[in-house]
């Protein structure tokens, strides 16, 4: 059996004996899922060696643990429901368990013995072994709870059906050989085994017999179900329920501001309005005199610089008022607030506009090429100034502004802390809080085994997140509810945010320059394409550099290797390889010569990232970009759009080696399909997914989203008519490939209207497409909104918006219709939640071109055209 | 301190509170009823409405000494099987759900009086009736759709 390591799917297929029709699988097996372990472990919730992802209790009712992190994007439900899909149990009987932060047990890892024949796959080949690893994950274990960059499914969709076609396949031998017939004569359905004489019985008389049972891989992988078979994934007989939906209705669904533990009191946080802050002075007197008001607490000593550049997730400095009731604390903040003296730090000349010049002169000279084909220069200086075209683009700093703003709570007792939190990373917030627990620098938790003291040091349980977006994946507010903890041992504190704080405190997504230049040839179609990219990476605020305050040298030297080890690198001030694998590496365009360029961008305020990151700054440029392009070829932007997309290529690894681009990360999935054995020297080989950019996916959305909103018909229709107008755009993120195309009007008044919106999703198979769906239409609310309201802007280092009145957002009246259309697909399932967004913006600012309107090159639209 | 009685629900609910505090507060964190959301407190989200009187109120806005004269109602108080909620269910309305109380409590008079008069509503009767209600998750369209859906169902 061959276990090369790159194999074309189709000969592995071929060769591997893996059943007819049988799925990729988007994901690697951990070693303790070996099937020996895999029935042992479910039986009376105690698990043995495995990753408890199921438990059967005696009755035979099923408790799954659903390990992601749920904030709206429904794969809480979706992956258990693969599960008790497989496994053919009732979903009557099934209860899912939110587990606490617990990140090491829910890896997607390869087999423990890696030899040379067995290589890592990209982009982890070259991590620096300085020792023996145990094993290699995919999803690491820091990150397997993490809850971001739209992957849920994509990594656990394979593991969560394997562990319920196991149980379903252990239930119906164990009730064969109760009576005496063969498995293959019987049959399950919703919970229950029937035999080929009219025999049945439940789960619940299987379990000891059962767990008796020991199916190998293989034998569960031959048992996994026909997509035809299927219940609920993909096209199945009925639609994927949705476990929290009847609670969300009568408001019993429990979020962390509803997490009531006995004696607890409510902190309001007044925070240093400029990052890396320091607290002077305050006078708690008119604080302390308001009634319920029991202890105002500093979250630092005065004079300790507080989070923000280069501070990783450390709270800004702040003084918390601390009561028996949140309103008794909002009122003793209000009294303790003119009475604070801040020393405003090195970023208290920050001002958002002057910083849009820096970054504007940034990108207009060169930065660091991140991607090389052939020679812009020598094109450029032989085309005629007719022929070229550039264009500067600008996206401010945005907010994520969930609907739920940030909350915790903890309590430290016996040396150790308890959090209850909504939070995108379990692990992060455990690492937080266990590093106030342990009073760690950072310095110290760059280091595994000091990092792996402070987990032990917390624990954390995870609610209900009421939205996320990227901002709670920050473990700030957790910080701040721990601190506060420690200061008061026995009683649990509720760190309670405000709006105001949400859109003051958050982790920007950047703010970020696009400059874009092409040459038209005499086909009109561009000969060369140059684009320079600034942003202020996220990097710059996670990891110290030369310009974060009172590090030492020695400090300095344990990040910069702890960044190389963790995320590949990333020099400041230019962006990190997560950051350029959003949309400008991976650009699509077939334009044979390209320089794609980094430039160098500075971090005053705490940058993190909003629901599709780089791709929004990446996808608004070169999709607008593709709009000038038609319009100065004369040509229909589709099918102009169509042309640059051009021959079907994949950009595989050989591609982008030869175009000079260092580690492409491609959301941390390898490129390439790889075989790996299920166990170690075994002979079971499973396939993990390759998922480079394709362009022919990215064809099939543009096409599918031009015929849906009956583009050739329309444009000629609206040609005839004053100020409608309908534009084009798509964009690869996640693995996935979305189009959009937008119908507006713009009327006399300069109003703006988006009449209409059709999209079109290739993520592979659609395991749950109801939330496909669902995630379509807030995905593209969600890019409506900031495309044409939302701006942070910043003014002597803090931020001048305050609530919905001033970061408006999108409402219902705003709201176009919108169509969806789901690309039929059986490969393997990838990203849903963030790819919707970040083509809408230039989909609009296009129409609004075709509606006569002028080209935004600036996001929010409503600087030049009134949002009604 | 002042003692209030709150008539919330059908039941009749003492808090020992300022008349000021608004009753969002007095709700959540004095009665235990956390149905009822913060997400902005100056009236701009809608996810803290309530029912005085029946008429739709954003109880952030709304002090306790006024409450106090009112009948309260919540979203625990609206039964469970309202056909807001049963289409809002049906319709796989809610994403992260925070907005959805508030959503829900925003759109049952409209959806009462349309059942009585048996007169769908229009778009522009949701839009404004809806319009004060964010959702950040952008389930807006199947708000829409639930709303058609609840007001000519027949229950």
């Amino acid at each position: 059996m061959s276990t090369r390591f790159k194999v074309s799917r189709r000969d592995f297929l071929r060769s591997a004996g893996v059943g007819a029709g049988a799925l990729v699988f988007g994901s690697y097996l951990t070693p303790s899922l070996q099937a020996q372990g895999l029935i042992s472990n479910l039986i009376n919730g105690f698990p043995v060696d495995g990753v408890p992802v199921v438990l059967l209790k005696i009755n035979g009712d099923v408790e799954i643990i659903t390990h992601r992190a749920e904030m709206g994007q429904g794969t809480r439900s979706s992956l258990a429901a693969v599960l008790a899909d497989e496994m053919e149990a009732d979903w009557k009987r099934v209860t899912l368990t939110q587990p606490d932060a617990e990140g090491h047990k829910y890896a997607v890892t390869f087999p423990e013995e890696v030899t040379d024949e067995h290589k890592l796959p990209y982009p982890y080949e070259d991590i620096p072994r300085t020792r023996k690893p145990k094993a290699q994950y995919l999803v690491p274990p820091d990150g397997s709870q993490f809850t971001d960059s739209s992957r849920s499914v994509t990594a656990y969709f394979a593991v969560m059906r394997l562990y319920g076609a196991g149980i379903r396949l252990a239930m119906i031998r164990a009730a064969a050989k109760r009576w005496g017939v063969k498995p293959e004569e019987c049959r399950a359905e919703k919970h229950r085994v029937h035999g080929p004489n009219g025999q049945s019985t439940d789960y619940r008389w299987l379990l000891l017999g059962a767990k008796k049972e020991k199916p190998t891989y293989e034998e569960i992988s031959n048992a996994l179900k026909k997509p035809e078979e299927w219940r609920y994934i993909g096209k199945g007989k009925e639609p994927m329920p949705f476990y929290d939906a009847q609670d969300m209705v009568r408001g019993k669904t429990e979020y962390g501001a509803d997490v009531h533990v006995p004696g607890m009191l409510t902190a309001m946080i007044e925070r240093c309005p400029v990052a890396n802050g320091a607290l002077v002075s305050y006078d708690d007197t008119a604080a302390l005199a308001v009634r319920g008001v029991r202890k105002v607490l500093p979250i630092y000593p005065p004079g300790v610089r507080g989070g923000g550049v280069g501070r990783a997730f450390h709270a800004h400095a702040g003084v918390a008022v601390i009561a028996t009731n949140t309103w008794a604390a909002l009122q003793g903040r209000r009294a303790l607030r003119p009475t604070i003296k801040w020393d405003l730090g090195p970023h208290a000349s920050y001002d958002s506009e002057v910083f849009r010049k820096e970054l504007e002169a940034s990108t207009s000279k060169p930065g660091r090429p991140v991607r090389r084909l052939n020679n812009v220069d020598d094109v450029f200086a032989q085309a005629a100034s007719a022929d070229t075209v550039e264009a500067r683009y600008y996206v401010p700093l945005l907010a994520q502004t969930p609907m739920e703003p940030p909350v915790a709570v903890a309590l430290f007792e016996n040396g150790r802390m308890e959090v209850w939190a909504p939070t995108q990373n379990p692990d992060g917030a455990q690492q937080s809080a266990g590093q106030v627990v342990l009073d760690l620098n950072d310095a110290q938790m760059a280091d595994e085994e000091f990092k792996q003291k402070a987990r032990e040091a917390a624990t954390v349980h995870v609610t209900m997140l009421g939205g996320g977006f990227g901002r709670k994946s920050k473990p700030d507010y957790i910080e701040e509810a721990a601190i506060l903890a420690k200061q008061m041992p026995g009683v649990p504190i509720r760190v309670q945010w405000t709006r105001e704080d949400d859109v003051k405190f958050s982790y920007y997504n950047a703010a970020s320059s696009q400059y874009l230049r092409a040459s038209l040839g005499p086909d009109k179609r561009p000969t060369a394409l140059l684009q320079r990219s600034a942003l202020t990476s996220f990097f710059g605020t996670i990891f110290p550099n030369y310009s974060t305050p009172g590090l030492s040298d020695a400090e300095l030297a344990v990040w910069a290797k702890g960044r190389l080890a963790l995320f590949g690198g990333g020099e400041y001030p230019y962006a990190s390889g997560i950051e350029r694998a959003q949309g400008l590496e991976d650009m699509p365009y077939d334009v044979p010569s390209i320089r794609l360029e980094n430039c160098k961008a500075e971090n005053h305020i705490r940058v993190g990232w909003m629901r599709s990151v780089a791709n929004v700054y990446h996808a608004f440029a070169i999709n607008s970009f593709a709009g000038e392009l038609a319009i100065a070829a004369g040509r229909d932007p589709k099918d102009y759009l169509l042309d640059l997309i051009g021959r079907d290529r994949i950009l595989d690894e050989k591609l982008m080696t030869s175009q000079f681009v260092e580690r492409f990360r491609n959301n941390e999935f390898p490129l390439e399909a790889i075989a790996v054995p299920v166990v170690p020297k075994g002979k079971m080989n499973q396939v993990v997914a390759g998922y480079p950019p394709d362009t022919s996916r990215l064809r099939a959305v543009v096409e599918a989203v031009a015929r849906d909103s009956g583009w050739d018909q329309k444009v000629r229709q609206y040609k005839n008519m004053k100020g409608r107008g309908l534009g084009i755009a798509a964009h690869r993120s996640f693995l996935s490939y979305v189009a959009i195309v937008a119908d507006v009007s713009l009327n006399d008044r300069n109003e703006l209207t988006v009449n209409e919106i059709w999209s079109a999703i290739h993520c592979g198979l659609a395991v749950n497409r109801d939330r496909v769906e669902a995630q379509m239409e807030g995905g593209i609310v969600y890019g409506l909104s900031y495309a044409l309201l939302g701006e942070i802007t910043v003014k002597g280092g803090a931020v001048v918006q305050n609530n919905f009145d001033d970061y408006p957002v999108l409402r219902i009246h705003q709201t176009p219709k919108i169509n969806i259309h789901i690309i039929d697909s059986m490969d393997a399932p990838t990203g849903v939640g963030e790819p919707p967004t970040p083509a809408v913006a230039p989909a609009v600012a296009n129409a609004i071109v075709a509606a006569g309107g002028p080209r935004i090159r600036e996001i929010p639209f409503r600087h030049h055209v009134k949002i009604v | 301190m002042p003692v209030f009685q709150l008539d919330v629900n059908g039941t009749k609910r003492t808090v020992n509170v300022d008349g000021n505090m608004p009753l969002l507060w007095a709700l959540r964190d004095e009665l235990g009823l956390t149905g009822t959301k913060f997400g902005c407190g100056v009236a701009q989200c809608g996810a803290c409405t309530v029912h005085l009187n029946g008429k739709p109120a954003r109880s952030c806005a709304v002090d306790v000494g006024v409450a106090a004269l009112t009948k309260i109602t919540t979203i625990e108080g609206l039964g469970g099987n309202h056909p807001c909620q049963q289409m809002w269910v049906e319709g796989g309305v809610p994403q992260c759900g925070f907005c959805q109380p508030g959503q829900i409590m925003a759109s049952v008079p409209l959806v009462d009086m349309c059942r009585r008069t048996g007169v769908m509503p229009t778009d522009e009767q949701i839009d404004d009736v809806m319009r004060g209600n964010i959702c950040r998750c952008g389930t807006y369209p199947r708000i829409r759709e639930a709303i058609k859906k609840a007001a000519g169902v027949t229950v």
